[in-house]
């Protein structure tokens, strides 16, 4: 119990970290970005490019692993999102499903698909919680994850900027008002958002084992997707705790069917576990009544 | 990419789209009903698409190679028509399609397949069905839980869902022996086998022609109506008479029944599939291929897959599969544009090209110019419906609308509190009050569009309280919206049809096959817009789509719509609202006429205090949610507390 506790709590902060970049894209346009997941993966290739190929240190791979995914993100933003004739949340999450789709097709034809190895930031055993050994990587992850989340909460609630990204998503005026240019928290949840994907990328490779196309989207995007929806998609916090109890969830159920010969076991769990979130809380667990809206 | 490079030069002006739209492209023509002509010209067609394959098979011209690419071209037709369905019509994502073509070949391979648990092997016939209905049982079952709620949730779920079959149930050992796969066999028939691929084809392009006309069917429909009005504004949809969740549902199932049979004419084409076939890559391409060959376009979405299929062909055979690859690269790029710039995908650049040369050889000016649209619109008569069903007009005796402490909350504020307020029949009650008093939120909270934390709305004695919006409007309330509530890009007799929705009593399958009651129906429906247009003198305006319309005529056709199916209450929200001078006198006849002849009831929001002293019988106002006055007109505005709040003593 304790072990299937340990082991799902360490995969899940990296699903709530996803998940808290879906949620604030969400908040700050109304849109899904189905792409953000693959846009992880693609910075993981970066990383990879620079430790394996060019053989640099692990930091020099991480940090241009976020660089690029960034980059992606306000490029997709800049060059697709804002200049759209008809920008609506639907339009923009079906354009987000093209960046998916090119991102993955560039990924089979570039890379294809052969495994790929990322080095892991530090050797070692690491600790040993509840008879599971929690690797220096992982506890490195934990710590990142802790530092982000303390400090995007902070940042949100304690800067006039952070409130108008927050209040974007009820209400453009509001934020006007906040005195924040919405393009720039446009600009910035988009940021934030590819920053986290590839840093959760990053971080659950060394579990998750080898990187091939759709690496992320498979491992990560779609658990932290149901993740979100726990949250109601518009509760911070509400995501994070939905990726840390999807991630109990996955190690508790990989542990429970050992036997079962069934492959994707986790999966069948997500779709479950979202199906009944839409059936019995659609404003998700932290939730609470949305607006109905007039006409 | 060349073959799809018209998209970069179409030119349509800026347009806000509605929330929650991709597209937005007025649409000129019309669903025709079905004839016996329009049925030996389908018939001619599937003739065409059995033989020639057959006979060019004979010939030799269409050998294995080439077949297996047309085969695999139409059976992704299929697929796209199944995704244009839910994201065309209906406006709803779905990112998992494949998976549903999946569920279609496994549920086949079931039947059709023997295997050593199951020796006997049902004929093609059977698993061609049976995928249908897996995959509309199954898409069905998604929807429940996603459809009932607005947003992108069914995105989230059918991606999840492809994960799901993907990674987990179609590699278990009791659909497919781990990730080896399941076995399709080609279709027999007495003791010929279509082993050539030329022969299987005619089977495809014939089942295609077939999906075709269904669907053709479906969007000549009250079905195809209602997608395309949830597609546009759901609150303006249930205010028709949809049941919007049950509609979206609709949509879905019929969209994972086209996909259950894709994918079984996908699998008995290759005669193997396994896990991998069906990979989320596979959905996220399929959906690229419609949205570049254009949402709601049979056609467009058709050639995208036709044109898919030779340029994998073509580039693969001329530069190896590798260059192939690319065109999947090269489609993402091409939709993340046609979102972004071009929403009507290449259907609309066909459209908008074919309108420019069309609009060239009859000289020049676009025809609205020409016609000379009147400066005041006047609404020469009134709708006056015939033969429609009777109605559930309960005891008769008291108000027509009774309603009681209606409440609502909107966060912290109260914007309608506790108001009651009676409305006799064959009368027109006025409401009146500030901006911002709580008016259009009560008129919500009558009509069903929002749900009061408290009170109660009785119409005829029926308690409507927990009634939904399309249930009050199949009741008797016919509304109006202050934004004006119609589909837009639609033509004001597919407006006028539109909003008969709830008295086009025939089911989906007789919608789908064109038969049964459908027929009498629609030409019942027909008629009834087509006098409706010629009473509103509208003749000239019938195929011409409401966002051409000038402000005053698109209010115009919403009154002639809200009155189209003769309700009880016709409740009107600000109908002076940008009209001049001129077309305010006409709406005051008009509204005298809905009383006096048509024996309507009506309740009106109005600014115009003039219009509202001249035609209403009783004034109610309405100042910070609350009712502060109520009597005769004429009382009721000298009355100081009315002046105070809401005319800032200024009347003269």
């Amino acid at each position: 119990m304790a072990q299937v506790l340990v082991i799902g709590l360490v995969e899940g902060t990296l699903f709530g970290l996803l998940a808290v970049g879906i949620t604030l894209i969400h908040r700050g346009t109304g849109a899904i970005n189905f792409a953000l997941g693959e846009v992880g993966t693609f910075g993981l290739y970066v990383a990879w490019w620079l430790t394996v190929d060019q053989g640099m240190p692990w930091i020099v791979g991480a940090t241009g692993a976020v660089a690029t995914a960034v980059a992606l993100s306000l490029a997709f933003e800049r060059l697709v999102v804002r200049p759209m004739r008809v920008r609506n949340p639907l339009a923009v999450s079906v354009a987000t499903v093209g960046l998916l789709t090119a991102l993955l097709s560039f990924e089979f034809q570039r890379f294809g698909e052969s495994p790929r190895e990322v080095p892991v930031p530090i050797h070692g055993l690491g600790v040993r919680v509840a008879g599971v050994n929690v690797s220096p990587t992982q506890l490195l992850s934990l710590l990142v994850v802790a530092a982000i989340a303390i400090g995007l909460g902070q940042f949100l609630r304690r800067t006039d900027f952070g409130l108008g990204v927050l209040a974007a998503a009820q209400d453009a005026d509001a934020t006007r008002l906040v005195g924040v240019p919405l393009r720039r928290v446009t600009a910035f949840v988009w940021a934030a958002g590819g920053a986290v994907a590839a840093l959760a990328a990053l971080f659950v490779a060394p579990t998750v084992g080898a990187l091939t196309p759709g690496f992320a989207s498979t491992h990560l995007f779609v658990v932290a997707l149901i993740a979100a929806v726990v949250g109601g998609l518009s509760s911070l916090p509400g995501a994070f705790v939905g990726g840390l109890a999807l991630g109990v969830l996955k190690s508790g159920v990989l542990r429970l069917f050992a036997e079962s010969t069934l492959p994707g076991k986790e999966y069948l769990v997500y779709l479950t576990i979202g199906i009944a979130v839409l059936l019995f809380r659609p404003n998700g667990i932290l939730g609470t009544a949305r607006p109905r809206s007039a006409a | 990419m060349t073959a799809v490079a018209p998209v970069v030069d179409a030119s349509t002006a800026a347009v806000d789209g509605p929330a929650g739209s991709l597209t937005h492209h007025p649409s000129r023509r019309h669903a025709a009903p079905m004839t016996p002509t329009v049925w030996l010209r389908y018939l001619g067609v599937l003739l065409v698409a059995v033989s020639a394959p057959i006979l060019l098979g004979e010939l030799g011209v269409l050998n294995d190679t080439r077949a297996l690419v047309l085969g695999e071209a139409a059976a992704l037709a299929v697929a796209a028509l199944s995704l244009n369905v839910l994201m065309g019509y209906a406006g709803q994502v779905s990112l998992g399609h494949f998976a549903l073509l999946g569920v279609g070949a496994f549920a086949s391979s079931r039947l059709t397949a023997p295997t050593a648990s199951d020796p006997v092997a049902l004929p093609f016939v059977f698993g061609v069905v049976a995928a249908t209905g897996a995959g509309g049982l199954v898409a069905f079952l998604l929807g429940l839980p996603a459809l009932r709620l607005r947003g992108l949730y069914l995105a989230v779920v059918t991606i999840v869902f492809n994960f799901v079959m993907v990674q987990s149930l179609f590699q278990s050992s009791w659909l497919s022996s781990g990730s080896g796969g399941v076995e399709l066999p080609r279709p027999v028939v007495g003791t010929f086998e279509f082993v050539r691929n030329a022969d299987y084809l005619a089977v495809v392009l014939a089942l295609l022609v077939v999906v075709w006309l269904v669907d053709a069917n479906l969007s000549a429909s009250k079905l195809g109506r209602a997608f395309h009005a949830i597609r546009a504004d759901e609150t303006m949809a249930a205010s028709f008479g949809i049941d919007v969740t049950r509609y979206k549902l609709l949509a879905f199932t019929i969209s994972g029944a086209m996909a259950g049979l894709a994918g079984a004419l996908y699998g008995h084409l290759f005669t193997f599939v396994n896990s991998g076939t069906f990979d989320l890559t596979q959905s996220l391409f399929l959906l690229t291929l419609v949205v570049i060959g254009g949402l709601g376009s049979r056609a467009g979405v058709v050639a995208a897959a036709a044109m898919y299929g030779a340029l994998d062909f073509g580039l693969g055979e001329a530069f190896g599969t590798d260059a192939a690859g690319w065109v999947v690269f090269g489609g993402a790029v091409l939709l993340m544009f046609t979102i972004a710039q071009h929403p009507t995908g290449l259907a609309g650049a066909w459209r908008e090209a074919s309108e420019r040369r069309h609009q060239r050889s009859v000289h020049g000016a676009p025809a609205e110019e020409a016609d000379g649209t009147p400066a005041t619109p006047q609404m020469v008569d009134l709708p006056r419906p015939v033969g429609l069903p009777a109605r559930d007009t309960g005891p008769g005796d008291g108000p027509l609308l009774a309603v009681r402490d209606v409440t609502v909350h909107f966060g912290g504020l109260r914007a309608v509190d506790a108001v009651s307020l009676d409305v006799p029949p064959r009368r027109i009650v006025g409401l009146i009050g500030p901006n911002g008093a709580g008016k259009t939120t009560l008129f919500n909270a009558i009509s069903g569009a929002l749900r009061p934390d408290a009170g109660t709305v009785e119409l005829l004695g029926r308690d409507l309280s927990d009634a939904p919006a399309h249930v009050r409007a199949a009741a008797g309330i016919g509304r109006t919206f202050q934004m004006i509530g119609l589909a837009k890009d639609r033509s004001v007799t597919e407006n006028l049809l539109l909003a008969q929705h709830h008295v086009a009593s025939y089911g989906a399958v007789e919608a789908l096959a064109g038969l049964g009651r459908a027929p009498r129906v629609e030409e019942a429906l027909r008629t009834r817009a087509a006098e409706a247009v010629a009473a509103l003198g509208f003749e000239r305006y019938a195929d011409t789509p409401v966002a051409n319309l000038s402000h005053g005529q698109q209010r115009i056709v919403e009154i002639g719509c809200a009155l189209v199916t003769a309700p009880d209450l016709v409740m009107l929200d600000e109908p002076s609202a940008g009209m001049a001078p001129g077309a305010v006198e006409n709406l005051a006849v008009r509204l005298r006429d809905m009383r006096d002849e048509l024996d309507r009831t009506v309740l009106l929001i109005e600014h115009n205090i003039p219009l509202v002293l001249d035609v209403c019988d009783e004034l109610y106002v309405l100042a910070n949610g609350s009712l502060i006055a109520h009597g005769a007109p004429d009382d009721v505005v000298a009355r100081a507390a009315v002046i105070e709040a809401y005319l800032g003593g200024a009347i003269s």
